[in-house]
């Protein structure tokens, strides 16, 4: 009976200290995911993009926490109101982190939608350079992104913003980048439908389908 | 059961019991407060950020021996050993910076590079292609840049002051023999190969690295794409011939093949030409590239570029009626190479190749048949070590074959030389911080035929200023062996010599570019001699020379909206006993005022970009022979407008239309004279003109691919 107990104790130990660890990693990025949702200037991002890398180095195992460091540092790279050099180091520390991303999860369309962000994100800081190299790469990924996931709404929603430019730059009308809003639109209704609470998977791009709704598609 | 509880309990307490803070301020080592910097005690989620003015303070219930970790981007990470006993603790770490690739200084003394990856880049690979009087030809875009003269009957690549054979061509780090197509004398010529091949380039007007032998004025680096984006199929049209070309894509390699038939004949029917072609030029060219990726970090590429073509033409001679000289030239030209670059372990990296070169010319002028075929093999390997952020070093070993015959085929007379010839180079890169770099190199030589030994000494180092210009300075010794038409006449020559002493600033911010440099160059051991190709007599290696000047260029991107522009100024001052020249003179390929101005601009409503360049210098000195003296005689100016306009109506189609010269100016390049006096004792002499008063370009190009999006605008 004795041994039994002891077993049985160990046991509910080494699971509870496995839940424990769960629960932590699972805690913590329920907080900064929902820290990062709201960080606006580059010092809240950067704080965010630092506490996802630090949650990585303690779960090296999971992508999550590199996708979400790589979407903050990408998200500094387009907002930074500084030079190009402070421009392309955020996005030199998002690659990195999309790349280990990339290692632990490979052909997930999340992953494969953050990286063509990235190229945006250099396209964006350059444009008269960069223009012709990367706008066919950045629309290249989110390609590969969509064929990868079809109802992935943040890949459709970065094609479009693409496909917006693009028809710009050809005098064309933006009819087929707001079917692809509208298309974003109705998936980012289903996955906060389906979504559970406590839900880690990536969420984020709403905003960004509204906002080109409100301003090129009406 | 209760036991375990209590322990339960007890850890629990134990856990709750004591809260430590951590605080302080993060500085560099100028004191300088870093914010953003990332603080953790490592193996837990406790951690914190610097806030702007680089303070922090981090609470933890941990108790306990910990490793607290400072990170920042741009700083060394430092580590502290930490007991966590309640009571509070302060740290004010200051980080040391790395020396970050992207934002350090780099050397920008001779160099103007083409890229989409680096910074201190001067053009991208896509404004190469699209300046309009380029015409297509990478190195028509290169006379646009600083340091370079426009020699119009040559068309060949001439850097300040030194003639063609000075400036050195490598693809893929290997050496390219006769990169350029083989012509008659004042026919301008271009180069073989298609820009749509690279993705960038590296081009040195003086003062490179040691990794560049055998050129005594330029190197000029190109580099292939590494993966193409996807499968796609490239159809051309052009008013010169049709190409097409398809590529496809694999997971981890890839393929282009490609083939071009060119001819002028229905282009010359009908626009007017200045030369008297009995058949216009014509060719074809096939080239097949391959690349594999080599693990997650190696690449193999091998391509093979194989063409054939020829021309026939009348070439008057001064003094004399009729139609001249018939030169009927026909050439055949191979060049194959194979590279790779890998990434090791412990900050090793390796890259290297081999390539072979075979030039084979058939001339017959008049009644004389000659064959001509020059070969070269190229085999490098390279390895880089980075001792640390700070400090590199580069290692290689080279070695050439350079294999030469000429014969009289009429006269059944063969002549040849083999010459072997190892290198070996080593260069070290030292940072002494982000802004201050230093590079020190040595290239050592051999050649069999010429049975000399040398060793080239290049130094170089570059500061960057607050502003985020640069001023680099360069100096060094290059050496190169004579052409081979003038070896296989006397096989003992030894190695011409230049110094080169350069200084350079560069400052590129926001979409504009500014480059100064000025040169010092000095020739040593240049060859003289009597007579002309096949007959040359008494060579001596007694010439000697310099060149000096400077030049600016300014590109602006921003200033006017939609709109790319740039302007270069090159003054040269050169003087040079060379060839047959008894003295030194001004060469005829080095104008002393060059500038050139390129202008793009998109119009949307349009769907098209339209370009134009204007080149201009103050002419070219040649020699009269009806007044004493050598070179005492200077032609006209040269001046050139070409426009250019290319269409986009669909993203998968262009159509380009560029036209050189469209003034009509009457360019002369120099003159040609009359061997003997006519009866009142005068040398009668022709001017060396352009091919043809203008030249007009018109190309379709459509690109086939599942994705709409792509074109093939590179092919501009």
């Amino acid at each position: 009976m004795k041994k039994h107990t002891l077993i049985i104790a160990l046991m509910m130990f080494v699971a509870t200290f496995a839940n424990a660890t769960n629960e932590a990693y699972e805690k913590a990025m329920m907080k900064e995911i929902q820290a990062l949702g709201k960080a606006g200037p580059v010092s809240e991002l950067q704080k965010s993009a630092n506490a996802f890398a630090r949650i990585a180095e303690m779960n090296a195992g999971e992508w999550l926490p590199d996708y979400y460091a790589a979407v903050a540092f990408a998200n500094m790279g387009m907002r930074a109101q500084g030079g190009l050099e402070e421009k392309d180091g955020y996005l030199a520390q998002a690659k990195k982190h999309i790349e280990k991303a990339n290692a632990l999860s490979p052909n997930n369309s999340e992953i494969v939608a953050v990286q063509g962000f990235i190229t945006m994100g250099e396209l964006a800081a350059d444009p008269n350079s960069r223009g012709q190299s990367l706008s066919g790469l950045a629309m290249q990924t989110f390609g590969k992104a969509i064929e990868l996931n079809r109802q992935n709404p943040r890949a459709i929603i970065l094609m479009a913003q693409m496909e917006y430019g693009m028809a710009q730059f050809f005098g064309q009308g933006p009819e087929k980048a707001c079917g692809l809003v509208e298309a974003s639109l109705g998936l980012f209704a289903k996955e906060a439908a389906e979504a559970n609470e406590g839900n880690l998977n990536p969420s984020w791009g709403k905003g960004m389908a509204e906002e080109m709704k409100e301003r090129t598609c009406k | 059961m209760k036991a375990l509880f209590t322990i339960c309990l007890f850890f629990l307490v134990n856990l709750t019991l004591a809260q430590t803070t951590i605080k302080g301020i993060v500085k560099d080592n100028k004191g300088e407060t870093i914010p953003g910097v990332n603080i953790f005690l490592k193996g837990t989620y406790e951690g914190t950020s610097s806030e702007v003015d680089g303070s922090y303070e981090l609470a933890t219930d941990e108790t306990g021996k910990f490793i607290l970790v400072f990170q920042a981007m741009g700083f060394k990470s430092q580590e502290f050993e930490i007991d966590l006993n309640g009571s509070a603790q302060t740290f004010n770490p200051i980080l040391k910076e790395t020396i970050n690739e992207m934002t350090a200084v780099t050397i920008t003394a001779g160099a103007m590079e083409a890229s989409d990856e680096k910074k201190a880049v001067v053009l991208r690979p896509i404004d190469i292609v699209t300046v309009p009087s380029a015409m297509g030809d990478i190195i028509g875009a290169f006379q646009t840049l600083p340091g370079t003269a426009n020699v119009g009957n040559d068309g060949r690549l001439f850097v300040r002051g030194g003639d063609a054979s000075e400036t050195s061509i490598f693809i893929d780090g290997m050496k390219v023999g006769n990169a350029f197509g083989t012509t008659a004398s004042n026919v301008p010529t271009r180069t073989r190969f298609n820009p749509n091949l690279f993705k960038g380039s590296f081009f040195s007007t003086g003062g490179y690295s040691a990794e560049y032998g055998h050129a005594l004025s330029s190197a000029l680096a190109l580099n292939t794409v590494d993966m193409p984006m996807r499968n796609q199929g490239d159809i051309s049209v052009m008013s010169v011939g049709l190409g097409y070309s398809q590529t496809l894509v694999g997971e981890k390699n890839s393929l282009t093949a490609t083939a071009n038939y060119m001819d002028l004949s229905p282009y010359q029917a009908m626009v007017t030409q200045n030369f008297d072609w009995e058949r216009a030029p014509y060719g074809f060219d096939a080239e097949v590239s391959l690349r594999q990726k080599w693990g997650n970090s190696g690449m193999v590429k091998a391509y093979a570029h194989t063409e054939s073509g020829g021309m026939k033409i009348w070439q008057k001679i001064p003094g004399s009626e009729g139609r001249g000289q018939l030169v009927d030239l026909k050439n055949h030209y191979t060049f194959t190479s194979g590279s790779f670059k890998q990434i090791g372990e412990n900050d090793w990296s390796y890259y290297g190749g081999i390539s072979y070169s075979n030039n084979v010319d058939e001339f017959t002028l008049d009644q004389i048949a000659i064959r001509n075929q020059n070969q070269v093999v190229h085999a490098k390997a390279v390895a880089l070590k980075g001792f640390s952020d700070k400090f590199s070093l580069k290692t290689g070993l080279e070695s050439y074959l350079f294999s030469y015959e000429e014969g009289l085929k009429s006269e059944n007379l063969v002549r040849d030389f083999d010459d072997l010839q190892a290198n070996i180079f080593t260069e070290a890169d030292y940072y002494v911080s982000n802004k201050l770099i230093f590079r020190g190199g040595l290239r050592a030589g051999h050649s069999t035929l010429a049975d000399q030994t040398w060793l080239d000494p290049r130094f170089s180092l570059a500061y960057k200023f607050e502003n985020e210009g640069q001023l680099s300075l360069a100096a060094g010794q290059f050496s190169q062996m004579p052409v081979e038409e003038l070896r296989i006449a006397k096989p003992e020559v030894q190695n011409t010599i230049a110094n080169h002493l350069i200084l350079n600033y560069f400052l590129t911010k926001n979409g504009r570019t500014i480059r100064a440099e000025a040169f010092y160059k000095d020739y040593k051991k240049i060859l003289t001699y009597e007579g002309t190709q096949y007959f040359y007599r008494n060579i001596q290696q007694n010439g000697s020379g310099y060149a000096q000047g400077f030049d600016v260029f300014y590109r602006d991107q921003k200033t006017v909206k939609n709109t790319d522009f740039w302007v270069t100024y090159s003054f040269v001052d050169s003087r040079r006993k060379f060839a047959q020249f008894t003295e030194m003179v001004q060469p005829g390929f080095a104008p002393r005022h060059n500038a050139s101005i390129v202008i793009k601009h998109f119009v949307s409503g349009l769907k098209s970009q339209l370009g134009g360049s204007f080149a201009i210098n103050d002419g070219y000195t040649y020699t009269d022979p009806n007044f004493a003296g050598q070179m005492n005689a200077k032609t006209k100016g040269f001046r050139d407008l070409s426009l250019s306009w290319s269409y986009l109506p669909k993203p998968n189609l262009i159509i380009h239309f560029a036209c050189s010269n469209v003034l009509g100016r009457d360019n002369i390049f120099g003159y040609q004279f009359s061997p003997k006096p006519n009866e009142s004792g005068k040398y009668e002499s022709l001017p060396i003109r352009q091919t043809a008063p203008r030249f007009i370009f018109l190309g379709i190009f459509l690109t086939l691919s599942k994705d709409k999006t792509a074109n093939n605008l590179n092919n501009l």
